[in-house]
């Protein structure tokens, strides 16, 4: 890439310069752990089993996403390293490639449901897209996020490998295993875990050396 | 003057100064930034910085807004459509003098 074409990138890695959008990501990925979890947990009739319920929780979990970035971004990052507002196009972009990969695994994971076949390569390659996505997103910009990009490649691996009886312990005895395979439910709620936590961790890191090495400019004026 | 010299030529030295170069590299590839975003991503001091941002205003390249963010004064930056345009087109003719 010629060195005008890094200038261009460098405002869409800006984003992240704190960690918030890691910390978005694993916040996500945590708290739709933490509703599998419940569901797995919970009794046939619960709460946690109905569909409203679900919109209600993804709904303030966005809202607590959107509201706490903005948050971060309004009272530390920008009055230390400046504002940044982005263009439309790259504000849907995300959306515009996550809407068909989401629907491309939502595909995979139903076939794969259907066939009642062996979960580990699709696991396996589910995992290491996302890593494959985090690595373009995040791990460009910042040389040591790609120890955490192998990390999460050797984690992902991991679960796709475990054996599917250990796995399944997770959800076994549960309401949601006789709806769904306990495997599958098994190695989502570990993989969410696992992103989650790994993210999380990696967005802490980002977010406290952003705080060591910036501070507010002593001038009031910018 | 052959055609590939004149081309060399005809690159719009206004951007093409490697200050500006950087200033007007940024603020096409978002909607607009302020004065603090520029200056840590250019490594610039002030003086120099605002003396580059008033030549690109001066030719229609840069808009700059003066506002508040709470009481703080804040320089908002944006590329005007005439700013983006010449951007691409010195893009366009740098890579084909190259």
């Amino acid at each position: 890439m010629d060195q005008v074409g890094k200038l261009l990138v460098r405002p869409r890695s800006y984003y992240n310069v704190d960690g918030v959008g890691e910390l978005g990501i694993g916040f996500m990925l945590f708290g739709f752990a933490l509703l599998q979890w419940l569901q797995v947990r919970a009794p046939e009739g619960a709460i946690w089993h109905r569909m409203d319920t679900f919109c209600v929780y993804v709904g303030l979990m966005c809202l607590a996403i959107h509201y706490g970035s903005k948050a971060i971004k309004k009272h530390i990052t920008w009055p230390r390293t400046g504002f940044v507002e982005y263009r439309l196009s790259q504000r849907w972009a995300g959306a515009m490639i996550a809407a068909p990969i989401g629907a491309l695994v939502a595909v995979g994971l139903s076939l794969a449901f259907q066939r009642r076949g062996d979960l580990t390569a699709p696991g396996a390659l589910l995992g290491l897209g996302f890593v494959a996505a985090y690595a373009y997103g995040f791990a460009r910009a910042v040389r040591w996020k790609w120890m955490v990009a192998g990390a999460m490649a050797l984690g992902s691996l991991a679960i796709a490998f475990l054996p599917a009886k250990l796995i399944a312990a997770v959800a076994n005895d549960s309401w949601v295993s006789h709806r769904l395979r306990a495997e599958i439910v098994g190695a989502w709620l570990l993989s969410m875990t696992f992103f989650g936590a790994i993210l999380f961790v990696s967005g802490g890191i980002s977010f406290w050396l952003y705080l060591r090495h910036t501070q507010v400019p002593a001038e009031e004026g910018q | 003057m052959t055609p590939q010299v004149r081309k060399i030529a005809d690159i719009d030295r206004l951007i093409h100064e490697p200050g500006r170069l950087m200033i007007v590299a940024l603020l096409s590839a978002v909607a607009q930034a302020d004065f603090l975003y520029l200056q840590h991503e250019t490594g610039m001091n002030k003086g120099t910085l605002s003396s580059h941002i008033s030549r690109l205003e001066e030719s229609g390249y840069v808009g700059v807004l003066k506002t508040y963010r709470g009481k703080v004064p804040q320089t908002l930056l944006s590329l005007t459509a005439t700013g983006r345009k010449a951007f691409e087109q010195y893009r366009r003719k740098l890579k084909e003098a190259l």
